[in-house]
């Protein structure tokens, strides 16, 4: 599977050691994220510090969650920046706001291609985390339509 | 005029020195030195309103948005080598005795990782990692696109509307010697009909990058009465910084000219309504007009409405971007935003030609 995949791998720069939960996570089909134990909420991205209120990392834990939330808004991409993704043109790019409250960004996937192309996604639409294992070592977080509820 | 005795230290924060700082990011020591620091100076985390970093492996944006300090009022780089934390203390002294903040976090610091390859130097946003694998648009496009459509969602924005930023700047400079674009016509139409780089943007309402550079001399108001110019005067500067990437920020279709117009104008005497033409950074479409609307050009989320309705050329009741912008002039690196100054500067002496406007006194500039 490895050498079959030319798009671009999660390349971690912050700090590998800090997100690496995350990854793991989405290798057995799971969402985690992190919860500060000081003012009792998810953040995302990864961090060594909560942005909410600075709570230092050993009050950071990794949690586990619904994988559900809504489209929060999305661009439908016609021209990639990176040549690897034009085959797949026009697919989206969405921010999905989790019900746990924190933001992530991923492609909605499972939309007729014509109505990706006539943008037909509607902000607010229900979603649900798929996983798809890209390489041995990566598997990425993609969302598709739910019904309400 | 001078800082001396203006503005103080109320609170320091260092971490200890280590020959290597295994598990641990530039960003995350940052934060831990800033825990110290605003428990030292007795001040929450919410009182911190500045925020001056290296700005060149760092960027203030970048920093604030990692620490998720929500209201940045002022940030800059100090890009001064070993004297970038002094000259920081510095620029942060001029910051608050000049209103412009009221806190300031000086942070200066850097990991050795060997994760992070060692050195010493790493730094990472979290684009590579969380964004790129899902394929981004080119430049700023998925951000700015994703505002864009979600301020259509919010407020009923329709690209209909938007268009006309595209079309009458294009009018604006057409007879501008210094635009990429001069004597290139197009049409309101033309803008709805170019294609998508990526929906709901179409390439027309997104700047060209181009070469270019920019220039101004500033100096004392007395100086400037004794000189043979038409001075300019600085009546007013508002400055807030926003998170570096769209996604984090909580008020994902509000930009930081909400916090910064207010101050400018309290500071000038001035209001929207006094404002005769307005030159606004503008990137895309929808940054361009969702500024305007944060510094009550129009009322929030009414932009939309306010240039289907509003002539914004240089012959028009509200002039914008009288020299066509960026987005029809290109966009040399950062002078793409300093022009905006030097347009507002060039009507203001009354050296702008054919496109001279007409009621030329008082402008509003965004960057």
């Amino acid at each position: 599977m490895t050498s079959e995949y030319k798009k671009p791998l999660p390349r971690p720069a912050m700090n590998p050691e800090v997100s690496k939960p995350f990854w793991e996570g989405t290798k057995k089909h799971e969402l985690w994220m992190q919860y500060c134990l000081n003012h009792n909420g998810h953040f995302f991205y990864p961090r060594e510090v909560c942005p909410i209120c600075w709570a230092p990392q050993d009050r950071l834990v990794w949690q586990k969650v619904s994988g559900k939330g809504r489209v929060f808004s999305y661009t439908t991409v016609f021209q990639p920046a990176i040549p690897a993704f034009a085959e797949e043109a026009p697919y989206i790019h969405a921010l999905i706001e989790v019900d746990e409250g924190a933001r992530i960004i991923g492609n909605v996937i499972d939309i007729p291609q014509e109505d990706v192309a006539a943008n037909k996604l509607e902000v607010n639409q229900r979603v649900e985390a798929v996983f798809e294992d890209v390489t041995d070592e990566w598997t990425l977080v993609k969302w598709k339509p739910i019904g309400e509820g | 005029m001078s800082l001396r005795g203006e503005a103080a230290i109320i609170g320091i924060g260092e971490l200890p020195t280590q020959r290597s700082t295994p598990g641990r990011s530039m960003l995350g020591l940052l934060g831990d030195a800033a825990r110290i620091a605003i428990k030292d100076a007795h001040i929450r985390k919410e009182d911190v309103d500045g925020i001056v970093t290296e700005g060149g492996a760092t960027y203030p944006a970048s920093v604030a948005e990692y620490l998720g300090i929500r209201d940045v009022r002022f940030g800059t780089g100090s890009s001064m080598m070993g004297a970038s934390g002094a000259t920081g203390i510095a620029i942060a002294s001029m910051a608050v005795m000049n209103g412009l903040a009221n806190n300031v976090l000086v942070l200066m610091g850097v990991a050795r990782n060997p994760a992070l390859g060692g050195g010493g130097e790493g730094f990472g946003g979290p684009g590579g990692e969380f964004e790129m694998p899902y394929g981004t648009a080119a430049g700023a496009n998925t951000g700015y696109a994703m505002i864009y459509k979600k301020h259509m969602d919010q407020y009923g924005t329709t690209q209909e509307q938007l268009a006309h930023v595209a079309s009458n700047q294009r009018f604006n400079a057409l007879e501008n010697e210094n635009s990429a674009f001069k004597g290139q016509a197009i049409s309101h139409q033309d803008v709805l009909d170019s294609r998508y780089v990526n929906y709901p943007l179409r390439l027309l309402e997104c700047v060209m990058p181009c070469g270019g550079a920019a220039a101004a001399i500033v100096t004392t108001a007395e100086r400037a009465k004794a000189s043979l110019t038409n001075p300019v005067y600085v009546l007013g500067v508002g400055t807030a910084l926003d998170d570096f990437g769209a996604y984090p920020k909580p008020e994902f279709t509000t930009s930081p000219v909400a916090r910064s117009a207010p101050v400018a104008y309290a500071m000038s005497g001035y209001t929207p309504r006094d404002i005769q033409f307005a030159e606004f950074y503008d990137c895309y479409t929808i940054l361009e007009a969702m500024c305007l609307e944060d510094a009550g050009i129009a009322p929030k989320g009414e932009i939309g409405p306010f240039f289907a309705a509003t002539d914004t050329t240089y012959k028009g009741t509200f002039p914008i971007n009288t020299d066509g912008g960026q987005l029809s002039s290109g966009q040399p690196g950062l002078a793409g935003g300093f022009r905006h100054v030097i347009e507002g500067a060039r009507q203001i002496m009354g050296k702008a030609g054919v496109r001279q406007v007409a009621r030329k006194d008082l402008c509003l500039v965004n960057g």
